[in-house]
């Protein structure tokens, strides 16, 4: 992360400007963020629909409050948001702590590169339903460090715990899901 | 090094999270410990399954243009209002205005960092509390402080009285340091509201005035933020926000004078 820049946006954002500008400002800055910001809440509220609301709604609140954006990346700002808002949700719902169903849906059709670890769908479908079954802490630091190849730090600042935790998340998440795909593999579903 | 050792590291040295010292040490471990290799390999294929592109969730439906349009509703609506005077109408106020901005820039960028509130927002709304800060700077910054430049009461009130659906108070405290220099029509979120403009030497007070509805709120008391100071009432059905850059006990004074005159 390049402090400096950090500290430039900061300032930038700072200025007055009016509502059209700051809109322009933001959706350069944000709006190529919106494939990361919909991953992350489709992982954690595990269905499409939902997520896309999450999504909508992070992004109204990320503009609402985007000048008081200070020392962080625009990414894991938002990826913040995006995860308070998929939180206040679950809690709304209750199923934080329930595993859901595998998805099934919305898988994309397979067009495998060659160095893919995951060649078909039935692999990817399988994976995800294991990802899924995690305990939602592991499930999110797995999402942000593996697919959204955030550091340590910037997932502390996302789930707003100590970074020994995130590091000790991170170790048990990767623990737990080599042995469910173990057990996946050894009943040959995958 | 040994193997628990490398196995307590691992998931950062898998992330580079590690420092250069240890890392080398592991590195040396993984090629002298072939348990520890199969485990690190173990590590590494998990890491490229997860990183597999289909892995990731894709939104069907576009998105991003979908955030784009609701944004748009958010900003303020363009208004038929919004008409720039001819500046040659009023040369006396243009230069006091801009320097009075350039002013309030030096105080707000000076004091940002080193103000803290006077009183916690607690009670009011943070949201209306930074768009009323917004609107009052951009009413200076953006040269537009007013669309009826008048100090007379009489002009400036019939001036609202065909462009909103309620009476806005206005009145001229003059003798008392507070000048009236004009009025604009500005908007709060969705709502339509007067702004009533007055000058105390060289700061600017922004009267913001709009009808009482169940999201508003107000403070009753003196708040501070980004260097400006708010004070929020309620009166005759009208919810009322004056903003300035002017000190706590100077927009005190002033919102005391509105109150009782309202109150006649």
């Amino acid at each position: 992360m390049d402090l400096p820049e950090v500290e430039l946006c900061d300032r930038l954002r700072s200025l007055p400007m009016n509502d059209q500008e700051r809109l322009t400002r933001f959706e350069s800055e944000m709006l190529p963020l919106t494939n990361d910001a919909y991953n992350l809440a489709r992982w954690l509220v595990q269905n499409d629909q939902d997520a896309h609301d999450m999504v909508q709604e992070a992004f109204l609140r990320a503009f609402r409050f985007f000048h008081g954006m200070r020392g962080e990346t625009s990414k894991a700002w938002l990826l913040r948001i995006v995860r308070n808002v998929c939180y206040d949700h679950l809690r709304k719902r209750q199923v934080l702590s329930n595993s859901s169903d595998s998805d099934q849906e919305n898988l994309p059709d397979t067009n495998p590169s060659p160095e893919a670890a995951l060649q078909t769908k039935s692999e990817i479908a399988a994976v995800r339903s294991a990802l899924s079954k995690l305990p939602e802490d592991f499930r999110t630091v797995l999402v942000l460090r593996e697919m959204e190849e955030l550091s340590y730090r910037e997932i502390s600042e996302i789930t707003q715990v100590p970074i020994g935790t995130v590091m000790s998340r991170l170790a048990r998440g990767r623990q737990h899901l080599t042995d469910l795909l173990k057990q996946m593999r050894a009943k040959d579903l995958l | 090094m040994t193997c628990s050792e490398f196995q307590k590291h691992i998931d950062p040295f898998l992330d580079n999270e590690v420092d250069l010292a240890t890392a080398q040490e592991m590195q040396r471990h993984l090629e002298e410990c072939a348990d520890c290799e199969t485990f690190f390999a173990g590590r590494l294929a998990l890491r490229q399954c997860l990183q597999t592109p289909e892995l990731r969730f894709v939104p069907a439906t576009d998105l991003r243009s979908e955030i784009h349009a609701q944004l748009r509703k958010e900003i303020r609506p363009p208004s038929a209002h919004f008409h720039w005077l001819p500046r040659l109408q009023f040369p006396n106020w243009i230069l006091p205005a801009l320097a009075g901005a350039a002013a309030v820039l030096i105080f707000w960028f000076g004091s940002t960092t080193f103000l803290s509130p006077v009183r916690s927002s607690k009670g009011a709304n943070n949201t209306l509390i930074e768009q009323l800060v917004s609107n009052h700077l951009r009413s200076l910054v953006g040269n537009h402080l007013f669309d009826v430049a008048s100090s007379d009461q009489h002009t400036v009130k019939p001036w609202f009285a065909g462009k909103l659906n309620f009476s806005p108070p206005v009145f001229d405290f003059s003798d008392q340091g507070f000048k009236l220099i004009g009025g604009r029509l500005d908007y709060l979120g969705d709502e339509e509201a007067a702004a009533v403009v007055f000058q105390h030497q060289k700061h600017y007070i922004n009267l913001f005035v709009w009808p009482r509805n169940q999201s508003t709120t107000w403070s009753d008391t003196i708040l501070q933020k980004e260097g400006f100071n708010l004070y929020g009432w309620e009166a005759n059905g009208l919810t009322i926000w004056a903003v300035t850059d002017a000190a706590p006990e100077t927009l005190k004074t002033f919102v005391e004078l509105e109150k009782q005159r309202m109150a006649e």
